[in-house]
């Protein structure tokens, strides 16, 4: 478990390096009942917290000393995928970005009558924990939250279906990529068992068929895994650096799935900004070239202060979807 | 910014009148859905019969953004930019609690009833609804949806789907080219007709068939969907990478099929498969042919690897061959773009014979070179008539391997001794053979080769792209490096298949054996 202390030291050393910080902080008073769960804030963490971060106290419990041994969010990287990537990575890279466009859904809350961004957000909020429960992988995520808006461009859902089409599209992504995919009945519990096994199988059927089993779409995993090995094929030395920024770009790129604001913009270019941010965050000496993705100067800057402000906007929580020792690289780093 | 604004007060203003536009909105959903008569089965009234009508249904949801219950109704989860943009105070929070992550051994949550509020308890058995304890009739769900009220969905109800729904890129364009695709046949079983069955596994049947479109044989791949856990993995793996590799080694996937009951792959008809070329052939295939055999399949790999997909269940029955001598890589079932099963998805046994000893040893690296070792045993399985190593379980297979090859030692496989499995079967320190020995027909480049794709050290094989260019395909000429994706091999005028010398004319090709042999693609 996450402590809240790093977590609310964090994006405070992002805040202090921008510019202007539009968000308003969170309040201790502002935290519900329901937040109380966890651990308790002192009285001045909350609201400001303007001494140097390194101040802060003891390591939290759990810490893993020294060094990012055991990031369960983000795989060590093997000679053997990077000898693969030297063979193929460039290749891999120009066919997604291919297939990008043809698998982007445009606005697809557009023509629903009743489903909203909100509602979007929390179901995808909610899916966000569930795969990690079930040990799935980031790739599952994406895949899931794109068949789900491709879906929605396709067929008005109703609010009280959209959680049922939520695990539907989440167990369709698992059958492509998970090895042990969930058993249909565990999906329904997760529903409280609102949802009949029929209805869960019928809805597969329909969503395959309006999509055309179209559902091989590139996903930012795919390429935030691309440009971290990048950076490391072009420096080895950096790997240690490559890693953490990912992890962290991975806990970002998460916040902006549920975010229907970031919809818009295309993977790979949220993968690259999440990657950028994730350097900024961790003060990385040498941070990955944006422009190695063929986005505009403009474009970027656009895409990075949305996600400045999503991440400053959720301050609190975006730790909770880190791996411990990445949001305590945000404590102990230097500088 | 101001986009996000607008947005939120149009949402915020949806919810708070939601009650006046909701026959409206009940309205609007017939007539999104109903533009085109056809859809008739897509819902008309948007009332549902039952008692719990949507008015009750949205009242309930809408009830929570009026009042804020115990939290504040937007910070559901993951603050969102545009509800910030609005309300400085509210959106920001993302509240994923952790704590609560209360699973039984079976996976399944405790808390799957008796959740009292409508907000998130753990991530899991939570109920995005406010109603808990209902279960909506299947009727009910399919009005939601917009779909059919019955269950099963009607004979030719799908096709009829296909063809009236919008699909999600260019509406306009993509609609009317489906439907008229849909007009000249595609899409429908009629089109298609069934000559007799080639075989039978767990999920699928295959069957020969005619298109009444072309005329052209077809083969028909038809998998089951009334499975306990729905559509076969299998099937969502191959179409949707099939969908996207066009290639002349890789077998075209002309139509799917889509109906209440099954789902049917149209294929392209190939007469055999490697297994059965070579049985044809007395397994003394003309060498020259096994060059060409081989190349194609390395270039069919090459594709698929360019795009990430790894085949994963390499093995001469899943390579299809034509009268031209036409290679393709086909059944696509365990392809995927990650991870390795140690399980298949059926109670079939996936043949040990083509797999690599580092899987063997339950290595989960994966990458494109796990396919590269069963390419190694096919090339020798051709060159000298006989499998390379036809083990029956995975410690025999290791052994097999391991007598030919060698014990690997530290020296052989950096980091072997290290591992668990390997130390516990404890196999006999073999010296490595020579492998002209085994495959004599085989030249010296060929060897080389070979030698390339049976490295114990997965790193160490030869990739598809780079065994292409070896010394053993010299022979081949260099136009061949150069033809385009979709382009097979015999266009070249210098590329001729030749008479394999143990060749006897199959007229009866249909023998029970072959049957048997069929029936092992099919997972």
């Amino acid at each position: 478990m996450v402590t809240t202390r790093p977590a609310q030291a964090c994006p405070e050393a992002l805040a202090r390096r921008r510019r202007s910080t539009p968000a308003k902080r969170q309040r201790p008073e502002d935290v519900t009942p329901e937040d109380r769960a966890e651990p308790q804030v002192s009285g001045d963490g909350g609201l400001q917290l303007r001494a140097p971060v390194k101040k802060s106290k003891a390591p939290p419990v759990g810490r893993v000393a020294g060094r990012l041994s055991s990031s369960g969010a983000c795989p060590p990287m093997h000679p053997l995928e990077l000898q693969t990537f030297r063979d193929y990575g460039h290749s891999w890279y120009r066919f997604r970005k291919e297939l990008e466009g043809r698998f982007h859904p445009l606005d697809p809350l557009a023509r629903q009558p009743q489903v909203t961004a909100e509602a979007r957000c929390k179901l995808i909020s909610w899916l966000i924990p569930v795969h990690k429960h079930f040990g799935f992988s980031f790739e599952s995520l994406c895949l899931a939250v794109n068949t789900l808006d491709r879906f929605l461009t396709t067929t008005p859902v109703a609010a009280d279906c959209f959680q049922l089409l939520g695990v539907t599209t989440l167990f369709i992504a698992c059958k492509q990529v998970e090895v042990h995919p969930p058993k249909v009945k565990q999906l329904l519990a997760l529903c409280c068992d609102t949802f009949s096994r029929q209805q869960l199988c019928n809805l597969e059927c329909i969503i395959l068929n309006k999509l055309h089993f179209s559902l091989a779409a590139p996903t930012i995993n795919f390429f935030l895994e691309h440009f971290t090995y990048m950076r490391v094929e072009a420096c080895e030395a950096d790997a240690w650096e490559a890693n953490n920024a990912r992890a962290l770009a991975k806990g970002v790129a998460e916040l902006s799935l549920a975010d229907y604001a970031f919809n818009k913009y295309v993977p790979s270019l949220l993968a690259v900004c999440c990657l950028g941010l994730a350097d900024q965050m961790l003060h990385h000496e040498k941070p990955l070239n944006l422009h190695l993705s063929d986005y505009s100067e403009e474009i970027l800057q656009d895409c990075l202060d949305k996600l400045h402000l999503l991440v400053s906007l959720n301050e609190d929580s975006l730790p909770l979807v880190l791996p411990p020792e990445i949001s305590e690289q945000c404590l102990y780093v230097d500088k | 910014m101001k986009k996000f604004k607008r947005r939120l007060s149009l949402t915020l203003r949806g919810s708070q009148t939601i009650d006046e536009s909701l026959s409206e909105l009940a309205e609007q959903m017939t007539i999104e859905e109903n533009s085109s008569k056809d859809n008739e089965p897509i819902v008309k009234n948007g009332r549902p019969p039952t008692s719990h009508s949507m008015h009750s249904f949205l009242h309930q949801y809408t009830g929570s953004f009026k009042k804020p219950p115990l939290r504040r109704p937007h910070s559901v989860i993951g603050g969102s930019l545009g509800s910030f943009m609005a309300m400085p105070r509210n959106g920001s929070r993302l509240d994923i609690v952790h704590e609560n992550l209360k699973m039984g051994s079976d996976g399944e949550s405790d808390q799957a009833s008796g959740t009292s509020s409508d907000e998130v308890q753990s991530p899991t058995g939570v109920c995005l609804r406010n109603r808990i304890h209902r279960r909506i009739s299947m009727e009910d769900l399919n009005k939601r949806l917009s779909l059919p009220a019955d269950i099963r969905i009607p004979d030719g109800y799908l096709e009829k789907f296909q063809i009236n729904s919008p699909p999600f890129d260019q509406p306009m364009s993509r609609r009317s080219r489906r439907a008229s695709l849909s007009e000249i046949g595609f899409g429908k079983m009629e089109t298609y007709i069934k000559l007799e069955k080639l075989g039978e596994g767990t999920y699928a049947t295959v069957y020969k068939g005619r298109s009444k479109l072309t005329e052209n044989l077809v083969a028909l791949k038809e998998i089951r969907l009334e499975h306990e856990e729905g559509a076969p993995c299998t099937a969502i793996r191959e179409v949707s990478l099939l969908k996207d590799l066009k290639h002349a080694n890789i077998v075209t996937l002309h139509d799917i099929v889509h109906t209440d009951k099954s789902l049917t792959l149209v294929f392209e008809y190939l007469d055999k498969d490697l297994k059965q070329y070579m049985d044809d052939c007395g397994n003394i295939m003309s060498m020259h042919n096994v060059k060409l055999f081989l190349y194609q399949i390395l270039r069919g790999l090459a594709y698929c690897h360019r795009r990430k997909v790894l085949h994963r269940d390499l093995k001469p029955q899943n390579l299809l061959i034509n009268e031209r001598g036409e290679l393709k890589l086909a059944d696509f079932g365990l392809a995927r773009a990650k991870s390795v099963p140690t399980k298949t998805y059926s109670n079939e046994v996936v043949t040990l014979w083509y797999r690599p000893p580092d899987v063997l040893l339950g290595s989960s690296e994966y990458s494109t070179q796990i396919d590269m070792w069963g390419v190694g045993c096919i090339f020798f399985e051709m060159a000298s008539g006989r499998p390379l190593f036809p083990g029956s379980t995975v410690e025999d297979e290791l052994h097999l391997i391991f007598r030919l090859l060698g014990t690997p030692s530290q020296e052989t496989w950096p980091g072997i001794t290290s591992s668990d499995e390997f130390r516990n079967y404890n196999f006999p320190k073999y010296k490595p053979q020579p492998l002209i020995n085994h495959a004599p027909r085989l030249d010296s480049e060929g060897i080389e080769l070979i030698v390339k794709f049976l490295q114990y050290e997965s790193k160490k094989r030869i990739s598809a792209e780079e065994a292409m260019k070896q010394a053993y395909f010299r022979s081949l000429g260099t136009r061949i490096h150069s033809l385009p994706e979709s382009v097979s091999i015999f266009t070249l005028k210098e590329i001729q298949l030749q008479k394999d010398p143990g060749f006897r004319n199959s007229t009866y090709p249909e023998t029970g054996h072959g049957k048997n042999r069929r029936q092992s693609m099919l997972f």
